[in-house]
């Protein structure tokens, strides 16, 4: 497998604070990979290691399986779009973007030459001449994409690039930014905090936690494969129960909460008596008037909350014990919605329980 | 961004905002130096004030050999300590803000005290280090550099200026200081992420950037230090002299106060002329770095 970047037991301390702590990650070539995590994860510094804006206190960082890290930062053929796009306000945007190219001494009918290409490539045309200043945002960040990506890197770091816009300009840029990873083939590090940018346009996601990786894998996979409680709780909802392994056989085995004993696919290395969780996804959920008598896992319960969504409606359901667990019923039709107060009977199949151990 | 839409301020209330700092300027400021401005056109027979309007005390010091020769070596003395206070605070400050980050507070702790520390003590303090029997005159002796004592040390121009940068220092810094703090370690970063060497990224953002901080120094500085009238007294000597100290002298012993408002305002006009003499220098030279603006569309 060809890697661009490896990532070897990256440590990163600034004082008592551990912000990485022995992260080992190897980024393909061509691939758009995000880093996933809470705030305070991490997610910046590792990118900034990358960059060399960052010293790691141990490890190593390889770009295609060379030692670069103690190169520093201006030598290296990476290039970053900053959190708040970090524009040089002196500069119009041309200068811009030209500035990595006339630090290179490129000459300058190729600057011109260049810099238009990435101006028609952000849909910028005809903005050459303005200041940092009179940008709205995703202008802005689109001139700091194009600053980086004029100067033709090897691997593009998007540090939260999106954060700031508001939604709807935001889900326009996820598209556009896909397809420009897609027209370029460079590799992209993407770090984002929000779970479904990075489900939307990732090849592989890095779901990362108090300086660690948590998991690393496709969207699909990291959505229908949590490895652990953060990881299903932090992308998308997830109803969850804590237990033990009550009983075993063959295919299935049984996990005693609370609130009900709930059939689950088996892992190997499970054992009665072990402590573990369960979690299901509030979309795979059925919703009926009647008891479901076809799926193993059944509650009965009553609404609290009926919260519409447009395509999907949400409905807070008290259960037996006073446990309030949300479920997400699609609307196909235009089937009534439950009011509060009714009594309602909520099933899922064993296939749809996923156990987690921690 | 969204522009919100907020309430349309009534036209008065930006006037009102600033209205009491408005008044404080009135009173401390511009009040009472247009009653000098005032004095300025007016003149002095014996001890009686003639209030009739003329040019005569500007035609007399613009045209006096000794006044001109004053105000000319005040702006020089001036210029000469705010070039050089900027040169030697710009890394001062560079390595306080970048360098010694955790020791930051504490330098600027120990500038502030400085600023306490009384004008007269430190001048006789720098007297007493470069006096004919001085510390500097010493050391220089002892070390066989020199035959005896080195007389321009003190009582010269040099004197002054040593002194004046010294007292001056901590408020050449601060502005420059606070400049480097705000820039944004982002910008910074990003010049150096797109292939800029230490040297260039100062060049091409930290400098340009901080410069406004650079020039309220330069300003502040020749300003405070070419009225000055009390170091020359007491290290100025012959050669010393400023001004200042002419016009200390029309408003005590002489009390000859259109005189003395006239020196003051020739003073000031001279010094706005000299400014806006190196501002235009500036912008020409801002200009002819910025001429290879990328113009795409030719
Ligand atoms: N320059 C710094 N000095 C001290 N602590 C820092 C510095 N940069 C980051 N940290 C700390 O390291 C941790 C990880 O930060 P960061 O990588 O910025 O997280 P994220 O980008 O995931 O929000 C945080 O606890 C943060 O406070
Ligand atoms: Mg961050």
């Amino acid at each position: 497998m060809d890697y661009i970047i490896q990532f070897h037991e990256i440590t990163k301390r600034f004082g008592h604070v551990v912000a990485l702590d022995k992260v080992s990650l190897e980024v393909k070539k061509g691939e758009f990979l995000s880093l996933l995590g809470p705030s305070g994860c991490g997610k910046t510094t590792l990118l900034r290691t990358c960059a060399g804006l960052e010293q790691p206190t141990k490890g190593q960082v390889l770009l295609e399986g060379q030692d670069i890290t103690h190169m520093p930062a201006y030598k290296r053929p990476v290039n970053m779009v900053f959190q708040r796009w970090a524009l040089f306000p002196h500069k119009t945007v041309a200068e811009n973007i030209a500035f990595g190219l006339t630090i290179k001494k490129t000459p300058r009918p190729d600057i011109i030459r260049q810099v238009r290409a990435m101006l028609e490539l952000v849909k910028l045309e005809g903005y050459e001449n303005r200041f940092p200043k009179q940008l709205s945002g995703g202008q802005s960040q689109r001139v700091a994409l194009a600053r980086a990506l004029v100067m033709q890197p090897k691997v593009l770091l998007l540090d939260e690039p999106l954060g700031s816009l508001d939604l709807k300009l935001r889900q326009e840029m996820q598209i556009e930014l896909i397809n420009i990873h897609k027209r370029l083939g460079t590799t992209f590090i993407y770090v984002t905090h929000d779970q479904e940018e990075a489900l939307t346009m990732s090849d592989r996601v890095v779901v990362m936690n108090h300086g660690h990786i948590v998991q690393i894998g496709p969207p699909a996979q990291i959505y229908q494969k949590p490895n652990s409680v953060f990881a299903a709780q932090f992308i998308g909802q997830t109803i969850l129960f804590q237990g033990q392994v009550s009983a075993k056989n063959g295919e299935s085995c049984q996990v005693a909460t609370d609130e009900l004993i709930i059939t689950c696919p088996t892992g190997s290395d499970l054992h009665i008596g072990q402590d573990v969780f369960v979690s299901v996804r509030p979309e795979r959920v059925r919703l009926n008037d009647t008891p479901l008598v076809d799926l193993e896992n059944r509650l009965e319960g009553s609404i609290v909350n009926t919260i519409f969504k447009g395509p999907a409606v949400y409905y807070q359901i008290e259960a037996p014990g006073g446990r309030i667990i949300t479920v997400q019923q699609h609307l196909e039709q235009d089937i009534p919605l439950y009011e509060a107060g009714s009594n309602v009977f909520v099933g899922w199949s064993s296939k749809n329980s996923q156990i987690l151990l921690q | 961004m969204v522009t919100s839409q907020t309430d349309r301020p009534s036209i008065l209330s930006p006037w009102l905002r600033v209205g009491p700092l408005t008044i404080m300027m009135v009173i401390f400021f511009v009040a009472p130096i247009g009653i000098f401005f005032v004095y300025s056109f007016w003149t002095k027979e014996g001890w009686d004030i003639v209030r009739q309007w003329t040019f005569e005390n500007y035609i007399y010091v613009l045209t006096s050999p000794v006044y001109t020769k004053l105000i000319f070596r005040s702006l020089g003395v001036g210029l000469r300590i705010a070039i050089l206070s900027v040169i030697i605070v710009y890394p001062l400050a560079y390595t306080m803000v970048f360098k010694f980050e955790k020791y930051r507070d504490l330098i600027l702790f120990l500038l502030a005290i400085s600023l306490f520390s009384n004008y007269l003590v430190r001048i006789y303090a720098w007297r007493a280090i470069l006096s004919s029997n001085g510390l500097v005159n010493w050391l220089l002796m002892s070390a066989g550099l020199a035959d005896g004592p080195q007389p321009y040390l003190l009582y010269s121009q040099w004197g002054v200026i040593l002194i004046l940068l010294n007292v001056y220092l901590p408020f050449a810094t601060l502005p420059i200081y606070s400049a480097l703090l705000n820039l944004d370690r982002d910008v910074i970063a990003a010049a150096a992420d797109l292939g800029a060497s230490p040297l260039r990224v100062f060049a091409e953002v930290t400098l340009p950037l901080t410069m406004p901080g650079v020039i309220v120094s330069f300003v502040f500085i020749f300003l405070l230090t070419s009225g000055d009238f009390v170091t020359p007294v007491f290290v100025g000597g012959k050669e010393g002299m400023m001004i200042g100290n002419a016009v200390a002298e029309q408003f005590g012993a002489l009390a000859n106060w259109p005189l003395g408002s006239a020196m003051v305002f020739s003073t000031v006009i001279l010094i706005g002329l000299l400014l806006g003499l190196i501002f235009l220098v500036y912008r020409i030279v801002r200009n002819v770095i910025n001429r290879k603006r990328y113009d795409l569309y030719r």
